[in-house]
C-alpha cells in the first residue's frame, strides 16, 4: 500500500516550501535526470506559492520570474516559444493541441507581475546546476491569508505525508 | 536559471531591535503591519505592530495607494541610518487587509520551528 503511494508521488505537485524545494538532489543516473530527490523519495512536480519578486520576460521566447515565500526564492521559467521550438512542434503534432498550450502559457505570463501573490505548479528542472520549476500553470492569490495557509499545508504535508514515507528499495 | 535576488526573511517588527540577528545592514526582510503614517512627499510609511515601529521607504513601488489603517506587507532591504534607526527600502508591497494577524504570528513561529527541525535532519 505504501509502496503504491509513494509511486503515486511521482506525477504528484508535491507542496514544499522554498527551502526545501531548492535542497532536492537531482539524479545522478543518467536513466532518470528528470527526477529528484526528497529522503530518497522521487519527485517530479511541485507546487510553490509566494511573492513574485522578479520578472524577466522575452516576448515568445521565456517569462522568467521568482516566487519568494519567505523561505527562499524559486526561479520559475514559463516557456512561451511554442510557435518556434521544432522540439515542441515534434510533441505536440497536433497544430490545435499546440496552440491551446501556447494560448494557455500566455494567460499565466500576463498573471505574473512583480508584487502579486502567485501558486504554481511546474515540473522540477535544473539550469546550469541550479533547480528552478519549469511552469505548467499560474493562479493568483486574492486572499490575503493564502501564504501562510500555504506554509501550515506544506509543514503538515511534510510531516505527516513526505516524511514519513519509506524510500523506495534501489 | 541564476536569478540574483534574495529572500525576504520573515520577521515581527519587534525582531527588529538592534541587539536582533535580523537588524544587519541591507538584511533582505520580509514584515508586516498596520499603515499608521504616510508622507506622500517623501514617500515613506510608518507601520505598527503592537507597541513596534518601522518606517518603509517605498519609493520603489508604483501601482500601491496607501491609507491609513489598512495592513500592509513588505519585502525589501534594512538600511541602517546613522542614528542606528533602521528603515526598509520595500521592493514589494501590498495591501492586506483582511489577513488573520493572529494566525500570521503563529505560523510564524511554527514555520521557524519546521526550518530549524529540518536543519537538524535535513532532507537527504
Amino acid at each position: 500500500m505504501q509502496k503504491q503511494v509513494v509511486t503515486t508521488l511521482h506525477d504528484t505537485h508535491v507542496k514544499l516550501l522554498a527551502f526545501d524545494l531548492l535542497s532536492l538532489k537531482q539524479s545522478n543516473s543518467s536513466s532518470d535526470p528528470t527526477f529528484f530527490y526528497r529522503r530518497g523519495i522521487p519527485l517530479s512536480r511541485v507546487e510553490t506559492l509566494g511573492t513574485v519578486t522578479l520578472v524577466d520576460h522575452k516576448p515568445n521566447k521565456f517569462l522568467r520570474f521568482a516566487i519568494d515565500d519567505a523561505t527562499g526564492c524559486v526561479p520559475c521559467i514559463l516557456w512561451l516559444n511554442h510557435h518556434s521550438s521544432p522540439f515542441l512542434a515534434r510533441r505536440h503534432p497536433n497544430p490545435d493541441h499546440l496552440r491551446l498550450i501556447a494560448d494557455a502559457a500566455a494567460r499565466s505570463a500576463a498573471l505574473v507581475r512583480i508584487g502579486a501573490v502567485a501558486r504554481v505548479r511546474g515540473r522540477i528542472s535544473s539550469y546550469k546546476g541550479a533547480l528552478q520549476v519549469t511552469v505548467s500553470d499560474v493562479v493568483l492569490e486574492r486572499d490575503p491569508n493564502a501564504e501562510m495557509l500555504h506554509w501550515l499545508d506544506c509543514v503538515y504535508l511534510a510531516r505527516n505525508c513526505y516524511n514519513v514515507l519509506p524510500a523506495p528499495p534501489k | 536559471m541564476a536569478l540574483e535576488i534574495k529572500s525576504g526573511a520573515l520577521v515581527c517588527l519587534r525582531d527588529l531591535q538592534p541587539s536582533s540577528p535580523f537588524f544587519k545592514q541591507g538584511a533582505s526582510l520580509r514584515i508586516i503591519g498596520k499603515l499608521n503614517e504616510y508622507s506622500l512627499e517623501t514617500g515613506v510609511a510608518t507601520i505598527i505592530d503592537g507597541n513596534d515601529i518601522l518606517k518603509v521607504s517605498t519609493e520603489h513601488l508604483r501601482d500601491l495607494t496607501f491609507q491609513v489603517g489598512s495592513v500592509y506587507q513588505f519585502i525589501g532591504e534594512l538600511l541602517i541610518q546613522p542614528d542606528n534607526e533602521g528603515i526598509l527600502q520595500a521592493r514589494v508591497g501590498r495591501n492586506v487587509d483582511g489577513i488573520d494577524l493572529n494566525l500570521y504570528h503563529q505560523s510564524l513561529l511554527l514555520l521557524r520551528q519546521f526550518q530549524a527541525d529540518h536543519l537538524n535532519n535535513p532532507a537527504i
